[in-house]
């Protein structure tokens, strides 16, 4: 079998020597390009099957023309870099019947969705914000939902990130030019359920249970 | 990404800390036939899955099998990193799973066929032992497909 790699790491590949590999200078999380970008798209996977006509290998090759890249920051601001802007506002359940009516704006224009990880229908998300409302202030809250071999901290991480990609995407619908930076600086510095992912990451932390320290990590991203 | 250089100096140790396989050899197969006569599945190791499969763990080994007439309102993706922003994805799948573009190049005859199934694995494992294995199976599946090439993206 023949195999084409795209990488994002050259130094990565350098070591892994894959037999055909194209690097590109895209942020992480792009290796075709960006969104959109119909032409860019077609341009890396022309550049990457040309490595099928190598005589040899292995062959780690530039995608050329795209040097502008290198500018781009490697990864989009974190929880850890936002400063508050004074009080947050503190009913997430008020603020996600908002974020939810942009969200199905968001669907009805033929966006997609990634929501979904905990297969809880967005209408019953107020359940899952009670559940983090609930371990963030120190109880032991779980869900019915959760499946009994899904460990506490994953269910956590899921219901976290089917929150976070309800409001991502709520807001792509109401300012689509929105920059990634700007994007999780009004996630993390002016929405509600920005502080309580803050707050279920602290109890997270500062959890006897190992696991569940260890799911800490990320998850206010 | 931006070159090493550019990069933070956290990012920079993260990345370089990252364990990968390091090799002397690469095994080289020369393509049986020009891309316009070949079979192509995609592997990716962005966390991709259905919506009604088990979403990934953190370094989870496992794969997930995604039917490449699966449309993109059916894929979701369970790996979130610190690294990368997912409103690209959430805006369209081609930047890490290009399969509408694939299809176009079956219908303008560039490639020959797409795979019954793409596959994807989970990214930023933290050891690569436990994925030989999966790949083993994924490699099997896709012969038996007669996959002759087969697109590797990353996250």
């Amino acid at each position: 079998m023949v195999t084409v790699s795209i990488s994002q790491v050259r130094e990565h590949s350098a070591k892994i020597l894959p037999p055909r590999a194209l690097w590109v200078p895209f942020p992480f999380g792009l290796p075709l390009g960006h969104a959109g970008d119909v032409e860019q798209q077609r341009r890396v996977l022309a550049c990457a099957f040309d490595l099928l006509l190598e005589p040899s290998g292995p062959v780690l090759r530039d995608l050329a023309g795209d040097e502008e890249e290198e500018e781009e920051r490697g990864a989009p601001v974190q929880a850890s870099e936002v400063a508050q802007t004074g009080t947050p506002p503190q009913d997430v359940a008020m603020e996600l019947l908002l974020m939810r009516q942009h969200h199905e704006r968001w669907q009805g224009r033929g966006g997609r969705t990634t929501v979904g990880l905990t297969r809880i229908p967005p209408r019953r998300f107020r359940g899952v914000v009670r559940f983090l409302e609930a371990f963030a202030d120190g109880s032991d809250a779980d869900m019915a939902e959760r499946p009994a071999d899904v460990e506490p901290q994953l269910w956590i991480r899921w219901c976290v990130d089917d929150l976070k990609a309800l409001y991502v995407e709520g807001r792509l619908s109401m300012v689509p030019e929105e920059t990634a930076d700007a994007a999780a600086r009004w996630l993390w510095g002016e929405t509600a359920l920005g502080d309580l992912i803050r707050r279920v990451a602290r109890r997270m932390e500062s959890s006897a249970d190992p696991p569940m320290r260890a799911a800490a990590y990320g998850i206010a991203r | 990404m931006p070159r090493l250089d550019r990069l933070s100096q956290v990012q920079r140790t993260m990345l370089l800390a990252r364990p990968v396989e390091v090799n002397r050899t690469a095994p080289w197969t020369p393509p049986p036939a020009p891309l316009a006569a070949m079979r192509l599945a995609l592997v990716t190791t962005a966390g991709l899955h259905l919506l009604e499969d088990r979403p990934f763990a953190r370094d989870d080994p496992s794969f997930r099998v995604i039917p490449s007439s699966a449309g993109p309102s059916e894929i979701r993706q369970s790996h979130s990193s610190l690294a990368f922003d997912r409103r690209s994805m959430m805006q369209d799948l081609n930047v890490v799973f290009p399969v509408d573009r694939l299809r176009e190049m079956v219908k303008e005859g560039a490639v020959a066929s797409l795979g019954r199934s793409h596959y994807s694995f989970m990214g930023a494992l933290s050891d690569v032992d436990p994925i030989r294995g999966p790949a083993a199976i994924v490699a099997d599946e896709l012969l038996a497909d007669g996959v002759q090439t087969v697109l590797l993206t990353p996250t």
